[in-house]
């Protein structure tokens, strides 16, 4: 497994859990071992349904633990 | 989501020294007689859940009184006026339901609040969402805080599917409040 195969299985189910309030979930390399988590929204996403960015970010921060990266920071869409 | 709602969401007591309190109030060991708030969150199907679970335990426990109070929005943990009023009239609260994101969080967030307070707490959250809910647990300073996951999804079900989201609930809901003696 690659290290960028490693990222998406960790995220995985995080995905899954973003898409049943209608989000997207995608990340990019950031610089050395560092991951950016985006979440986007879809036409049909609950706005008021989204993790406040502080718990967004401990989620992410736990799952990609023992991945070979460490996340940057966290995306939210809008105003979140 | 406005700077003041996150900050609502995040510390729910308003202050940051009781974050690190990760102890849960006394345990009840018996439901007999015990006055129980239902705390809604709004989400569909929490009021049908919720007075599934009382039923539940008024038959088999011996619940006392059975009180009802609705949050005003679901993505935020309950506001200081209701809270100090359901802390002044009940012995036990049960909160549903964490469907979403966000609810899933705050639902946790008032479990933990209430806890703090000396009210032990069930808070019941659908699995898809047990993610949410244990990292505001963990955010909250208090890892440890065990919630009641029910099958995803819980707004959708008729009433018939409820009563199966209710079965899966109590026991977990009876462990957490270490319950061992029925009726």
């Amino acid at each position: 497994m690659t290290a960028s195969d490693s990222v998406d299985e960790a995220l995985a189910s995080f995905r899954e859990m973003m898409a049943t309030d209608g989000y997207v979930l995608t990340w990019s390399e950031a610089g050395d071992d560092k991951v950016v988590v985006k979440i986007s929204a879809t036409d049909g996403a609950c706005e008021d349904c989204l993790v406040p960015l502080p718990i967004m970010t401990n989620i992410m921060a736990k799952a990609l633990a023992p991945t070979p990266y460490e996340l940057d920071h966290v995306e939210l869409p809008g105003s979140h | 989501m406005s700077t003041s709602t996150r900050e609502a969401l995040l510390y729910p007591t308003g202050a940051a020294e009781g974050l690190s309190e990760g102890t849960l109030s006394p345990r009840p060991v018996s439901l007999k007689g015990l006055t129980v708030g239902l705390l809604d969150n709004t989400k569909p199907n929490s009021t049908l859940l919720l007075d599934e679970i009382a039923a539940d335990l008024k038959r088999d426990y011996g619940i006392g009184e059975i009180k009802h109070y609705v949050k005003d929005y679901f993505g935020t943990p309950v506001k200081d006026e209701l809270f100090d009023q359901i802390v002044s009239e009940v012995d036990i609260v049960i909160t549903a339901v964490g469907d979403c994101g966000s609810c899933s969080a705050a639902t946790v967030a008032d479990g933990i609040k209430f806890e703090r307070a000396g009210i032990p707490t069930v808070s019941i959250t659908s699995d898809s969402f047990a993610m949410s809910g244990q990292a505001m647990a963990d955010v909250q300073g208090f890892p440890g805080f065990e919630f009641v996951m029910v099958q995803h999804p819980v707004a959708s079900l008729d009433v018939e599917h409820i009563r199966g989201r209710a079965d899966q609930a109590v026991p977990e809901a009876l462990r957490i409040l270490g319950v061992t003696e029925t009726i």
